[in-house]
């Protein structure tokens, strides 16, 4: 899975995009997880994430996911993520987790410089590293680059060209509200690593021109 | 995914929210899919909320509303009558909710999502060690989709490299064959909004990879995004930068962490 590996951006757009999340590994550590995965989520939520959730359970974002039943209905293995804006905040969080020692793989999707940085903060070496190489093959298939952007912000691609070009349309249209089209476009990311706020910067650009 | 005829009412939500595009209206004013296209990924059943009026009173409104001159316009993330129904899969169709449904689970594996935990818990496994390269190809993203007879094709190019599939992959488990990369017939036809390829090599190969990646790339019409990763040395430097860079290619300014806090941190052997 590689779900939030190819987020298209600029540098100054990512710096406002990172999202931290936990796996655990069938056979060694995904048994007897959920209360570590609960903690992970409750760490997180502590410092107000735009976007958070798990995999089987959907995102905050949806109708009918309430925080505390997320973290109550969490079960061995869920994969479960917290999105953030700002370097410094996720820098807290990581210590605090470094802090916790819950024993299961915690990655981080982002500026790697920054979350290099970060680590270094809290005293870590990162483990392993994965770079996008992009996208290949039939690129004249693909939309233009702002619909890109915001698509590849659900890494399953749950977020539909169509929907995003409706959106921008309906921001563009003072039908919704950039807000109000971002979380729609949210409410498709079942993995929570939707990020509302960069969709929304990207989706107030329809409005200038 | 299936819509019941008597309920819908042709609102067309679920054309804007499918992620293939496999929703239209027909001549009738409903809205069918395109069971060919539909991924089975659930997303239309999920994000739609039911608002639950009942079809015949939403239609008798819109007749006298057009009689009006005037239009209702439901909001955009509903389904009025909850039309959309799931229907029970069987094999192989049963393939593309396991693909394309983030809340399935791949049987195989036992993840979500595409199926792999690939450096995701690396710290863990060691699925990734010292001098290894991972090079995962996802075909259909982003948003264009995947037929496992392209999934087929990639696999099949890559075979002259000796790949060493990954065996906890759903693709993996797919293949007739790892020798040929050749997939399992009856699963050929079937698509899915994304499935990943996932080898492991030695670092000094990534470069033939590349090379072999972006040759097949002209012989078919398929997308596909292409990761490359591997575990750091004790300094935290990427190992498999130098040879991405060096064969000419441009690595992204983010990607993945695997910050090695998972235990029992997974010992390699010297």
């Amino acid at each position: 899975m590689t779900n939030t590996l190819h987020r298209l951006g600029t540098v100054e757009n990512l710096k406002g995009d990172y999202v931290i999340f936990v796996s655990m590994a069938r056979d060694i550590n995904r048994e007897g997880s959920a209360p570590k995965v609960h903690e992970f989520l409750r760490i997180c939520n502590k410092y107000n994430p735009i976007n958070t959730g798990s995999s089987k359970l959907g995102s905050v974002l949806q109708d009918d996911v309430e925080f505390p039943d997320l973290i109550a209905n969490l079960k061995d293995g869920s994969t479960s993520a917290a999105v953030f804006t700002e370097l410094d905040t996720l820098q807290k969080v990581l210590a605090e987790l470094v802090e916790a020692d819950l024993g299961i793989s915690i990655n981080i999707s982002g500026l790697l410089d920054g979350v290099q940085e970060c680590c270094h903060q809290n005293g870590i070496e990162r483990h392993s590293v994965e770079h996008s190489l992009g996208f290949w093959g039939s690129r004249d298939r693909l939309p233009e680059r702002d619909v890109l952007e915001l698509n590849t912000l659900c890494g399953h691609g749950m977020v539909s060209f169509n929907l995003i070009q409706k959106m921008m349309e309906h921001v563009r249209m003072r039908k919704l509200t950039p807000k109000e089209a971002a979380k729609i476009m949210g409410k498709c990311c079942e993995c929570a690593v939707f990020n509302t706020t960069r969709a929304e910067r990207l989706l107030e650009k329809v409005l200038e021109t | 995914m299936d819509i019941d005829e008597t309920k819908c009412v042709g609102c067309g939500n679920c054309h804007a929210i499918c992620p293939m595009g496999a929703i239209s209206l027909n001549v009738d004013g409903k809205s069918v899919v395109n069971q060919d296209e539909c991924v089975e990924c659930s997303t239309c059943y999920r994000v739609l909320r039911d608002e639950g009026y009942w079809a015949p009173l939403v239609g008798a409104v819109r007749k006298v509303l057009s009689f009006l001159n005037l239009q209702y316009v439901a909001p955009v993330d509903v389904c009025p009558t909850g039309a959309l129904v799931p229907p029970e899969l069987d094999y192989p169709r049963s393939l593309r909710a396991a693909f394309s449904d983030p809340t399935v689970v791949h049987a195989g594996t036992g993840v979500g999502g595409r199926g792999t935990e690939e450096i995701k818990t690396n710290d863990v496994t060691g699925r990734l060690g010292k001098g290894e390269a991972g090079i995962v190809v996802e075909l259909g993203r982003p948003g264009i989709g995947t037929h496992f007879r392209d999934v087929e094709k990639i696999a099949m190019a890559l075979i002259p490299l000796d790949p060493h599939f990954e065996p906890y992959n759903p693709v993996t488990q797919l293949m007739q064959d790892t020798k040929t990369g050749k997939m399992k017939e009856e699963v050929l036809d079937e698509k899915v909004l994304s499935a990943i390829i996932e080898v492991k090599t030695s670092l000094d190969k990534i470069p033939d990879y590349l090379s072999t990646l972006e040759a097949v790339q002209k012989e078919n019409d398929a997308v596909f995004s292409v990761g490359v990763a591997s575990k750091c040395l004790p300094d935290g430097s990427i190992p498999h930068e130098r040879y991405v860079i060096e064969a000419g290619y441009t690595l992204s300014l983010n990607g993945k962490t695997n910050l090695g806090l998972g235990r029992p941190l997974f010992q390699e052997a010297d």
